[in-house]
């Protein structure tokens, strides 16, 4: 609403701008065309005027620009910026200040401007009447000028009327958007009364200018314009362009309108008794009549100049006509006046209950507004905080799903870090366990060593033992075959095998006792049976041994040997154990211990025998020694075989 | 001498008994035919030559066997005992040799 409002107004304002710049043109054009009007009698001055048309144009643009670059910042810069020279120009405006200088003070440096080139004019004219027409076209150039300046400043002030009116309008319209109707037309026409007004009175001042260069219509005309200045002056606060989104409060702008549209006509009412009223007038019919007298003057005043003294008589007619016109203006304006502010009071009043009712409606409406914004506003805020509570849900569902995933990564890394001690766990256990059962095993191992070395042990000794019952058997069957036997038969398997045995337990004096046996040829041979060498004995060798009993040791010859022969057969026969070193004590012993069973004893005695006897008995003997040796060997053996086993045991 | 059979030693004696008897005989019937024939050629037949050469035959077996029982008994040389160490020739082979 705001917005559409500010924009309202930014359109209207620039409607406005762009009227004023029509308004100025129209000025100018109007401006060129009076000088146009005034070219055609002087033709051979077309370079001059071309000349001095573009440069009061390119002037008027130059400082024209300057002020409304003043004014108009975004025009500064493109003047500034685009226009040559528009930098310099406006550089010597901020050294004059032009920016700072307001329309009263161009307007009294023109008037200053304009009074001293009255004086000087006058001056001349006084000073020299003869050059009347030279001081004439000075004066019509000053004039010009000073109606250039004046229709600038009217222009000026045009268009702060116009502003003012807009100003006026704008604030009436947002005031009262919907009831401006009358106040707005009231205003309009007014305002455009007054416009109108102040054109018809340039036009009459040119005329007036044109008809009485010097005269003193002149400085009535200033002030007019010096007097309308200021009451717009005021206005000047509001020329400025507003700020976005600024406007003047509806209750501030609109009071002070209807006071200051009033004024106008109190303030030119005031100074007037002077023929200014006259112009003031220029609304009433009267004036028409007036002007046809003063155009009346005018051609007659243009028609012949001598006759300058006669149209004092006009003069003071018109004189007297426009004091009554002024009276009766007065008077018409009193009453208008009065009438005007009997309306302006009824429109106050009007407008005030208006104002009220449109305040009312505002701020019903504002209320609406405010419920609806209020509405809009709750809506928004629920929408608003749905909006941020599905937000807030995503996040945490984000969080919640981040969280999730993160507990899950941690129960994982737990779950793994539990598998891992549990691992270890299981892994100490198996240690622990194997470590038990490897001291179980260590100790059965120990055990079993000793079992082992108890069998082991045992199986020595039973080797041992069957080691000796293997001798101890081999030593028998050695024995049983080598002496207990009936027969002669060789021993020499008997005895290898005896000699392995007791080759196995390196018996040295049993493998010593074997050797001696061994390297014999006795095993081979065999031993006689002690029966048949008992038997041998009696039956063979005792006899025949005693035969040779007598034969002498040395040199027995045959006489020797026969004498014994016989003699022998005549001796007594000895028996059993008997003493003396003969050979037939000697037989009869060995005999008696042959019957003990006594071999060494017999074999001791036998061996003792010497000469012819002894060598009868040697085969005897022969035998009798080995199988004595034999019977030592294996005596030999056998005591060993019976210490081995008494060791073992 | 030899026989296939070898002797035991108890029997040796019997042998060398056996064996001069057999040496007498055989010297003694050739000196008695050695006699005869003497006698019978040279000396026409007259008894002495039979008697001398038996005789001589006789001899010869006697020697022989006494040899055979005494080895030492060699001609020329005298075995002294033992005992009376005087006698220098061939002292104690003989008897060594005999012992054993």
């Amino acid at each position: 609403m705001r917005y559409a409002n500010s924009s309202a107004s930014k359109q209207v304002a620039s409607a406005i701008r762009r009227n004023d710049f029509g308004v100025f043109r129209r000025v100018a054009r109007r401006h060129l065309a009076t000088e146009s009007t005034a070219a055609p009698k002087k033709k051979p001055r077309i370079v001059r005027r071309i000349f001095f048309a573009t440069a009061t144009l390119t002037g008027s643009f130059y400082v024209g620009s300057a002020f409304l670059a003043f004014n108009n910042p975004d025009y500064y810069d493109f003047f500034s910026e685009h226009v040559p020279l528009g930098q310099t120009m406006l550089e010597y405006g901020e050294a004059n200040h032009w920016d700072t200088m307001t329309l009263h003070s161009a307007i009294d440096y023109t008037v200053r401007t304009a009074t001293s080139l009255k004086d000087f004019v006058t001056e001349k004219v006084n000073g020299a009447p003869t050059t009347v027409k030279e001081v004439k076209t000075m004066a019509e150039k000053t004039a010009h000028d000073a109606k250039a300046a004046t229709i600038r400043t009217i222009a000026a002030s045009k268009e702060r009327v116009k502003d003012v009116a807009a100003h006026v309008k704008t604030d009436v319209q947002k005031g009262e958007d919907k009831v401006t109707g009358k106040a707005a037309a009231i205003a309009k026409h007014q305002s455009e009364e007054l416009i109108e007004g102040l054109s018809d009175l340039v036009k009459k001042a040119e005329e007036a200018l044109a008809l009485k260069p010097g005269s003193s219509s002149n400085p009535p005309g200033a002030p007019t314009e010096n007097e309308s200045t200021p009451e717009f002056k005021t206005t000047d606060v509001y020329e400025a362009p507003l700020p976005v989104g600024f406007e003047p409060p509806p209750g501030f702008s609109r009071p002070p309108t209807p006071k200051k549209e009033p004024p106008p006509p109190k303030y030119v009412d005031l100074p007037l008794v002077a023929p200014a009223v006259s112009d003031l007038a220029s609304s009433e019919p009267i004036i028409s009549h007036l002007a046809g007298t003063i155009d009346n003057l005018a051609s007659f005043l243009k028609s012949n100049p001598e006759a300058a003294s006669r149209v004092t008589d006009v003069l003071d007619l018109a004189k007297a006509d426009l004091s009554s016109l002024a009276q009766r203006i007065e008077g018409a304006k009193e009453e208008e006046r009065k009438g005007l502010e009997t309306m302006l009071d009824e429109q106050t009043r009007e407008y005030t209950l208006k104002l009220l009712e449109v305040e009312m409606e505002a701020q019903d409406r504002l209320d609406n507004q405010e419920e609806e914004f209020r509405k809009l506003f709750d809506l928004r805020q629920s929408q608003l905080v749905q909006t941020y509570r599905q937000k807030l849900e995503e996040e945490l569902k984000t969080q919640t799903d981040l969280i999730n995933e993160r507990l899950k990564n941690e129960v994982i890394a737990q779950g793994i870090e539990l598998q891992r001690r549990w691992i270890r766990e299981i892994k100490m256990r198996v240690e622990e366990e194997r470590g038990g059962r490897l001291a179980k095993i260590d100790e059965l191992s120990t055990q079993l060593k000793r079992i082992e070395r108890v069998a082991l042990d045992n199986s020595a000794y039973l080797d041992e033992n069957i080691r000796i019952h293997a001798l101890w058997s081999a030593i028998r069957a050695l024995s049983s075959s080598a002496l207990s036997s009936h027969v002669r038969k060789p021993f020499r398997e008997e005895l290898r095998v005896v000699r392995h045995i007791s080759a196995a337990r390196e018996d040295p004096v049993v493998s010593a006792a074997l050797e001696t046996l061994e390297t014999s040829e006795i095993p081979d041979i065999g031993v006689e049976p002690f029966a048949d060498l008992a038997s041998w004995y009696t039956t063979s060798v005792a006899p025949k041994v005693s035969t040779v009993a007598l034969v002498p040791d040395q040199d027995a010859g045959l006489l020797s040997h026969l004498a014994s022969h016989l003699l022998s057969s005549f001796r007594f026969k000895r028996h059993g154990l008997v003493e003396g070193n003969d050979v037939l004590s000697v037989l009869s012993r060995a005999e008696y211990y042959l019957n003990e069973k006594d071999l060494d004893s017999a074999t001791r005695e036998l061996n003792q025998l010497s000469g012819t006897a002894k060598v009868m008995l040697n085969d005897w003997l022969e035998a009798a020694r080995k199988r004595l040796e034999v019977e030592q060997a294996l005596e030999v053996v056998h005591a060993q075989a019976t210490l081995a086993s008494l060791l073992i045991v | 001498m030899s026989s296939s059979k070898p002797v035991s030693s108890e029997d040796i004696l019997g042998q060398k008994y056996d064996r001069c008897l057999a040496d007498f005989l055989v010297k003694t019937g050739v000196g008695f035919s050695v006699g005869v024939v003497a006698s019978v050629i040279l000396f026409k037949r007259r008894t002495f030559p039979i008697a001398l050469s038996t005789g001589f035959g006789a001899g010869a077996a006697y020697s022989d066997c006494d040899r055979s029982f005494n080895p030492a008994r060699i001609p020329g040389t005298r075995i002294i005992p033992a005992a009376s160490s005087a006698s220098p020739v061939v002292p104690a082979e003989p008897e060594h040799k005999h012992q054993l």
